[in-house]
């Protein structure tokens, strides 16, 4: 069996969530057979400038051929297109101009895709918002399994994806919320998907003491991982920690990890430590008292798994349909909406250790059960199986002519986006209910 | 393989969340979200400026109204020195130049015209660039104008809400404050006059009533009743008989003239009038705990101390009221 992973940038040095998560399952899945990665010569995401040398070259043991990009990222032309499909009435024409705009475009990638799709069993594309995906997955519809991870903002509204999302022979999921919004946005209930999200390599052996030893910290702290950036909440994160700071008997310091692109309040008791390897992340991660998740956007948090597999309770943004469906499903994280429910579960769990050690309990069980790595082998194999019985559904419709490309007929992205439902999902055993 | 369930453990987050919300509701009075705030802005925004054509989303709309701004590209001209004479023919360019100076002698000196035009090709494209540069801080300014009022008018809504809550607490908490009051008094008169069973034993009629509306009793008894003469004797109680009284001014007059007062007892028996004001002037006080129990016998048997004072202020014959009856008596 060969397995195409097709993914908008590729390699150790290369940090993002969906592209992390492709090197995983490239890795995982090569236990089973042949795994090539296709990708582009990028490395930055902003830009999508070639950086990387084309063609052929061994990465972890993988096979990755690296294709080049037509042109880079204008960020003023993106910016008109963007604001032109998100927030006003427009045509099919303009979305595939803001797909243009957005890339990494290379029709290199995409030829290679459609000459050669043939060769591969199934191909699996990341991402479905950029270029590669979208055309790379209708030059290999029969072989396209697409991993979305798609997030709650206005991308998801755009009309060029409702057929994608259709099109393709399968979806793997991140998270039940996921799932539900894209049957919500394009109707494709019928496709075979499964919410897989994916799994971690975290360390048995963490050593929380070491951290604390080399870093000079002392005393009960929560930490946050990831990019300290206002995309990711960081802003209101600070905010209601220096809010919190004002309780008189809270006694938790905030530790950062990570780049940061904000200025980090000046406080004793908050401190950045800047990017960290992974042993000092998990080792940092199993001396805190819990992680903090204050993202708007996600698809899955990987670092809230990483700390619910350490046995770590997450404290995480409500707002987030995702997290707040994974904190209440697993029983292992707190959550809020503003700084009073900040403050107030930051309390409860900083002074009852019954509660914070039963989350975390619950967390590393929750992890266990769905997200090690034998459980998503096995679903991704599982679905293999399941396509190859089944057969390949009709070809994928053809892109609409020049007329019906200039007809400006199409909502905002916003405005679908504001229609579609929202709230976590929670099952409960067989029967399952949307709140809203 | 297994889907996503709830793990019936022992703790329940959305119970556990629901218990922090209750408790900041109890904390926090009234809680509304963010998004209940802006509807309740929306609200008041509808209702007072729609009138006049403004919305409620002040931001969205402009932005949405307001197109990404781009210079526009204004003609103009460059007129340089040779640009009279010149041509994409090269023959006709020379001769041009050739005869220029035949130009200048028979008819008329264009210089002076190149330079003219040549200095308003440059004002006209100094005032382009200057006017862009106007008109996009202009519209920095106005996105910021907007924002500023978008914000002041959630915040003002905010503030309102509280100011009514506030209001409502504030509210809450004197009508709370004032029944404490109330509750102390009634405490505090009841634990002081409270006769013990050995004592005293309670009389039948005796209803715990509040001091200071009995302190009031017998000054509203004398002047409102006026018609039920026969209820109370004159200058006395109902159903004393004619030699009680004296009688019993004399038995205060051999009580006052006793040992030494006991200031604490007589302070708080201030309550009720001449016994404090005895306690006061600092002389032997006449209120012994025997008298303080009988004062507050008469008190519960509906007589007071006070109606007990205007008899004596009556015998005295010392009209100036009740603050004067400290002096003889007392002494």
């Amino acid at each position: 069996m060969k397995v195409a992973i097709v993914v908008q940038r590729y390699g150790p040095s290369v940090n993002g969530g969906a592209e992390l998560h492709a090197r995983y399952i490239a890795r995982r899945l090569a236990r089973y057979g042949e795994v090539e990665v296709l990708t582009t010569c990028a490395t930055d995401y902003v830009t999508w400038r070639n950086e990387l040398a084309p063609g052929v070259e061994q990465v972890d043991g993988l096979t990755v051929r690296r294709f080049r990009v037509k042109h880079e990222r204008d960020p003023r032309v993106f910016g008109r297109r963007q604001q032109r499909v998100f927030e006003q009435r427009h045509s099919i024409g303009d979305e595939l101009d803001w797909l243009d705009a957005e890339g990494p475009t290379s029709p290199a990638l995409v030829d290679h895709i459609a000459k050669y799709a043939g060769e591969y069993r199934f191909c699996l594309f990341f991402s479905y918002r950029y270029y590669h995906a979208f055309y790379g997955a209708r030059a290999a519809a029969e072989r396209a399994i697409l991993i979305p991870t798609a997030e709650r903002d206005a991308t998801i509204g755009l009309s060029i994806f409702q057929p994608f999302f259709r099109s393709v022979r399968a979806l793997m999921y991140n998270s039940p919320e996921e799932r539900a919004m894209i049957h919500a946005v394009s109707g494709n209930a019928s496709v075979p998907g499964v919410v897989v999200g994916v799994g971690s390599d975290v360390p048995t052996n963490s050593q929380p003491g070491r951290f604390r030893q080399k870093y000079n910290v002392r005393g009960p702290f929560g930490v946050y991982v990831g990019r300290i950036d206002q995309n990711k909440g960081c802003n209101e994160l600070f905010e209601f920690f220096e809010n919190y700071l004002k309780e008189p008997h809270g006694k938790l310091s905030l530790v950062l990890i990570g780049n940061s692109l904000l200025p980090i309040p000046k406080h004793p008791r908050i401190r950045h430590l800047g990017f960290l390897s992974d042993a000092d992340k998990f080792d940092a991660m199993a001396a805190a008292d819990l992680l903090f998740m204050p993202s708007y956007y996600e698809s899955l948090s990987m670092v809230a798994l990483e700390a619910w597999a350490l046995g770590r309770p997450v404290l995480a943004n409500g707002k987030c349909d995702v997290l707040k469906g994974q904190c209440i499903r697993s029983n292992a994280g707190l959550y809020y909406e503003n700084s009073s429910e900040f403050v107030e579960t930051l309390k409860a769990i900083e002074q009852n250790r019954w509660l914070s050690g039963t989350l975390g309990r619950n967390g590393r069980q929750f992890f266990r059960e769905h997200y090690d790595w034998p459980v998503i082998e096995r679903k991704y194999l599982d679905m293999f199986d399941r396509l190859q019985k089944e057969t390949p559904r009709g070809t994928v419709d053809a892109l609409p002519g020049w007329f019906e490309r200039r007809r400006q007929e199409l909502p905002a992205a916003e405005e679908v986006l504001s229609k579609l439902p929202t709230g976590p999902i929670i099952q409960r055993q067989s029967d399952s209910r949307r709140r809203a | 393989m297994p889907e996503f369930n709830i793990r019936s453990d022992s703790v329940n987050v959305e119970q556990i969340m629901e218990q922090i919300r209750a408790r900041i509701r109890e904390k926090r009075g009234v809680d509304y979200t963010e998004e209940q705030i802006r509807e309740l802005a929306a609200v008041k925004l509808e209702k007072f400026l729609d009138p006049r054509g403004i919305r409620s989303d002040l931001l969205d709309q402009f932005r949405k109204a307001m197109p990404a701004y781009e210079p526009p590209v204004l003609p103009n001209y460059s007129f340089e020195a040779d640009t009279l004479f010149d041509s994409h023919r090269g023959v006709i360019r020379f001769f041009r130049k050739l005869f220029h100076p035949f130009l200048k002698l028979f008819l008329f000196n264009p210089n002076p015209l190149i330079q003219a035009l040549n200095i308003q090709a440059r004002l006209n494209t100094m005032y382009a660039e200057r006017e862009a540069t106007r008109e996009s801080s202009r519209r920095a300014m106005d996105q910021l104008y907007y924002e500023l009022i978008h914000n002041l008018v959630v915040e003002l809504t905010r503030t309102g809400i509280e100011v009514k809550n506030l209001k409502m607490r504030v509210e809450s908490l004197a009508s709370r404050l004032e029944f404490n009051e109330r509750r102390a008094r009634a405490l505090e008169s009841a634990v002081v006059y409270r006769p013990s069973g050995d004592d005293h034993p309670p009389r039948p009629q005796q209803t715990p009533t509040p001091p200071p509306i009995q302190i009031q009793q017998p000054y509203t008894i004398q002047t409102a009743t006026p018609t039920a003469p026969t209820a109370q004797a004159p200058g006395g109680y109902a159903g004393e008989g004619p030699g009680q009284r004296s009688r019993r001014r004399r038995r205060r007059r051999g009580r006052r003239g006793g040992g030494p007062g006991q200031p604490g007892q007589m302070s708080q028996g201030g309550q009720v009038g001449q016994v404090g004001q005895a306690g006061q002037s600092g002389q032997a006080g006449a209120a012994t705990p025997q008298r303080q129990i009988e004062h507050s016998v008469d008190e519960r048997a509906g007589g007071s101390s006070d109606s007990d004072d205007l008899a004596r202020l009556e015998d005295d014959g010392d009209p100036s009221g009740p603050g004067s009856d400290s002096g003889p008596d007392a002494q």
